[in-house]
């Protein structure tokens, strides 16, 4: 309880780490408007794929700098070789960015697809997609920023984008769902499940990769 | 390494006499399709470049799984060594698709699951390739190449399945194991030589490909200066 | 079965289909690329191996 206490603090802090991922979201969520011919249709045509974009962007933005700091500072290594399971330390780490960047991610993304697409079933229903996908973007972001750790986030991206890809093909199927009104639930729990291998795998990828940088 | 060394050229010599007998009998002995005419022939090509494509990658997951666990140095280097030649196969099968959906499909390029995914393949075996060569450390490189690929692995499913899963323009597969062949048996025996001759090819530039990687790492032991 | 479907070595070039389309040029390009392909990483790993034993020795 003390270390996710101690990081939401360390988050909270920085406030260039949680502030600025959610304004560049919001920034890109007006731009989307502008680029379009204002009539409502072809606004709803395109905008589910700028919103899954601009999370997957925004996810990469957050989980720039996640461990690069504490690696630098040392903390790290004392969380590695204190009591502390660290995978543990950095499940709870990526929970804090979840609930610090995802979750407000998540709720201006309904409120934008109830502005544009107008009709609050909709953004109802996309918010626990949203919320779902957010945090297993940040997951495996977070994993492929460990092991490019020293070498700039560039690389990592590069390595697990890939891996994400085929879920964006899911995010997609989601929209469809909700739009015909057919299984929506079932997609939901599809999600859930990937959530839920990954939320306990990736940590312990994670603490694994980060005790071979400190070796 | 001898041994190997010894038993090459016969894999070469034998899997080429048999890729390009099974290539003839494809190219111009078999009758036309009836449906895509006579651009079906590429399937002697392209199947197996796809089939190995993802063998290969196969084939790196279980290798970095022996270095995990046993951390047995040559299944690592099996794995730096297959990553090109996997990106090389990955990019032959989706370069044959494309030409062969321009008269087929009258597209050379479709969104649909398999070609994407295939794609994502081709992306992460460059990726691999970059992240290992990214670290001066080899034991470190060497670690984080093999978690990569394990944790890699699950898009192979994804890719294998996706003809299945999703309503796609790719065909599903004509050959299955469990099943009953949805392709002529008078075309089914050349594509399974070609696939046959082809794996055979690609083994022999793996062998190749590992010798210059336990060579280069190595450089330092007597026995590789008594080698060489 | 095993009997050659091509009259001569043009209309092997061609491939022209039953609809008439010319899909030679298809089937030719893909077994360049291929052909391509191996022979020069062939090439390649043999030019490799043989520099960086001239190197060690």
């Amino acid at each position: 309880m003390n270390i996710i206490r101690f990081e939401f603090l360390k988050l909270l802090k920085k406030s260039r780490g949680w502030l600025g991922p959610i304004l560049v979201f919001t920034l890109i969520m007006i731009a989307y408007p502008l680029t379009v011919e204002l009539t409502d249709i072809e606004l709803g045509q395109s905008f589910f794929s700028i919103l899954w974009i601009a999370a997957l962007l925004v996810m990469m933005l957050a989980t720039e700098d996640i461990f690069l700091e504490d690696f630098n500072d040392g903390s790290l290594e004392q969380y590695a070789i204190s009591q502390n399971n660290l995978s543990f330390v950095i499940g709870s780490k990526i929970f804090i960015y979840w609930l610090v960047i995802g979750l407000p991610i998540s709720a201006l993304g309904s409120i934008f697809c109830f502005g544009i697409i107008n009709q609050h079933n909709f953004s109802f229903q996309i918010f626990p997609v949203l919320l779902i996908s957010t945090y297993i973007f940040l997951n495996v972001f977070s994993f492929g920023n460990a092991l490019s750790l020293t070498k700039g986030s560039i690389l990592g991206i590069l390595v697990t984008l890939p891996m994400l890809l085929p879920l964006l093909i899911i995010l997609g199927k989601v929209v469809i769902a909700i739009n015909f009104d057919l299984n929506y639930s079932g997609f939901l729990f599809l999600l859930l499940g990937i959530l839920s291998i990954i939320i306990v795998i990736i940590p312990m990828i994670t603490s694994y990769i980060i005790r071979a940088h400190l070796e | 390494m001898f041994q190997v060394n010894r038993a090459y050229p016969y894999i070469f010599y034998l899997s080429l006499a048999i890729y390009l007998f099974s290539l003839f009998w494809g190219l111009f002995l078999t009758p036309e399709d009836f449906v895509q005419g006579n651009s079906y022939r590429i399937i002697y090509l392209h199947v197996p470049a796809s089939f190995i494509s993802q063998s290969l990658y196969l084939a790196m997951a279980i290798a970095s799984a022996v270095y995990l666990i046993w951390k047995v140095k040559l299944s690592v280097y099996l794995v730096r060594s297959i990553a090109p030649i996997g990106a090389m196969t990955t990019f032959i099968a989706l370069i044959s698709g494309s030409i062969w959906g321009i008269p087929t499909w009258g597209t050379w390029w479709v969104w649909d699951a398999r070609i994407v995914s295939t794609l994502i393949l081709f992306i992460m075996y460059l990726g691999l390739i970059s992240l290992h060569d990214s670290f001066n450390n080899y034991e470190k490189a060497d670690k984080f190449l093999s978690i990569l690929v394990l944790v890699g692995s699950v898009n192979i499913p994804i890719i294998k399945m996706s003809v299945e899963w999703w309503s796609t323009l790719h065909q599903p597969a004509s050959i299955t194991l469990s099943e009953k062949p949805a392709i002529d048996l008078v075309m089914l025996y050349p594509l399974f030589g070609s696939i046959i001759g082809f794996t055979g090819l690609i083994a022999c530039l793996v062998i190749l490909s590992s010798k210059l990687q336990i060579i280069k790492r190595e450089k330092n032991k007597s026995w590789v200066k008594d080698y060489v | 079965m095993f009997d050659i479907k091509f009259n001569s070595l043009s209309e092997a070039l061609l491939m022209q289909s039953q609809n008439g389309q010319n899909h030679g040029i298809y089937v030719w390009s893909v077994v360049l690329i291929v052909t391509l392909c191996i022979s020069i990483s062939f090439v390649f790993y043999k030019y490799k191996i043989k520099e960086i034993s001239k190197k060690i020795k």
